[in-house]
């Protein structure tokens, strides 16, 4: 019953005055209770790792019971409180900083299997870049080994192929070729016609392998006495062995001797084993 | 009219029963604000925990903190100030639990520093190895 002719002078301007002060005053009155010094920097810190997607991802048990202790750390107190608003405001902002360091220690074990998965990673590149190179290296040493296989076949082949054309014969003491006694005229140490086609293929058989001593041995038939046969057969041979050096041939590996009539391949009895008899065998030794 | 009715009743239950009686009712004052064990016990676990998980390494000022809160709260107890003793325990307990928390991160940041390296070794190793290609 008092209020009400109280207000009623008050009209018009002086009404909304008095909403707006005593408007105001309620505010005033509303905020001073609701946050205890320090709640609001707690709140900040919350915000933030609540705004962190890492943060909600990893650690949103701890954000949750973080959340609840600083909205209890914002409820107003009495003046008398002060103890236990301090008291709320440390236990909300150390349960923050927890859910920091567990959110941030799970965002690192997680960081962890990216990185096990990278080094793994990086380990079987390393290993297949080792394996590849091995294998090549092992590719290239059987090529290499195939190449020279195949190039010692090559030779031998080749080395045979001389041998056939010269017409030789493969013997433990090496390879025997035999001069028939064409090359030389009765009783005459000089070699016929200049050339003979046996005694080119044997120059170009020596040039090729110039690593290999040779023999050359003179033989004749049983006509005659010993010693002039023996002489024969070594003058003989010595022209064969001045032919060789004339075409090239080094003389230290040609060495001579004259056997005469002691080392018949045939019978002297007929003339054509006497013809085989007269003879100048060159021995290609066999590379030691 | 209640006075008399006291005095009647002192009358007789005797002197000696009264004081008997005051005698009781001052030590159940004296006694009901209980220490907080729980609480105290927490935070002596907790501390204990951060310790084992080498805080005291990692974590040294949070562990420090715990103990310092745990050190009044047994003050406080001893002062008979339970409320503030509670708050002190509970306090050194979450203080504790933020030694592990950090120093389980702090741990994890170096082994994952350790595998980068690990990582970037393995790296320049197969740069090498390309370039002596």
């Amino acid at each position: 019953m008092n209020i009400l002719p109280f207000l009623k002078p008050v009209s018009g301007v002086k009404t909304s005055a008095v909403v707006l002060l005593s408007s105001l005053l309620l505010t005033a009155c509303a905020m001073s209770p609701t946050s205890p010094e320090g709640s609001e920097n707690v709140r900040t810190k919350l915000t933030q790792l609540q705004q962190d997607p890492d943060m909600t991802n990893y650690a949103r048990v701890e954000l949750r019971d973080a959340e609840a202790a600083v909205e209890l750390a914002e409820q107003p107190v009495d003046n008398d409180e002060a103890a236990l608003a301090a008291h709320r405001v440390y236990m909300a902002d150390r349960m923050v900083e927890i859910a920091r360091a567990k959110g941030e220690t799970r965002l690192l074990e997680a960081e962890r299997e990216l990185l096990a998965e990278q080094r793994d990673a990086a380990r079987l590149a390393a290993r297949t870049r080792e394996a590849d190179r091995a294998h090549a290296e092992a590719e290239s040493a059987r090529s290499s080994q195939a190449q020279s296989a195949a190039l010692s076949a090559r030779e031998a082949e080749e080395l045979q192929r001389q041998i056939d054309t010269l017409e030789a014969e493969a013997t433990e003491r090496g390879l025997v070729l035999t001069l028939g006694d064409v090359l030389f005229a009765t009783g005459s140490a000089n070699i016929q016609g200049g050339t003979n086609r046996n005694l080119e293929k044997l120059v170009d058989f020596l040039n090729q392998y110039p690593d290999r001593q040779v023999l050359i041995e003179g033989h004749t038939d049983n006509v005659g006495s010993a010693a002039f046969n023996e002489t024969l057969s070594r003058q003989r041979a010595e022209s064969v062995r001045q032919f060789l050096i004339n075409r090239g041939v080094a003389s230290r590996r040609l060495t001579v001797s004259g056997y005469g009539f002691e080392r018949p391949i045939a019978s002297n009895d007929t003339a054509t084993g006497r013809q085989q008899n007269r003879r100048v065998e060159v021995v290609i030794e066999n590379r030691e | 009219m209640k006075t008399d009715t006291i005095r009647c009743a002192f009358s007789r239950i005797g002197l000696s029963t009264t004081l008997i009686f005051a005698v009781l009712t001052l030590m159940a004052c004296a006694s009901a604000p209980l220490p907080p064990t729980q609480s105290l016990n927490d935070a002596r676990d907790a501390i204990a925990s951060a310790e084992q998980a080498e805080a005291r390494q990692y974590a040294g000022a949070e562990l420090e903190e715990a103990n310092r809160h745990l050190a009044a709260a047994v003050k406080a107890v001893e002062a008979e100030r339970m409320a503030e003793a509670d708050r002190l325990a509970r306090q050194a307990s979450v203080a504790a639990e933020l030694a592990v928390a950090r120093t389980e991160a702090a741990k994890a940041a170096a082994i994952n520093r350790e595998m980068g390296r690990g990582a970037e070794a393995l790296g320049e190793e197969m740069q090498r190895q390309g370039d002596q290609q």
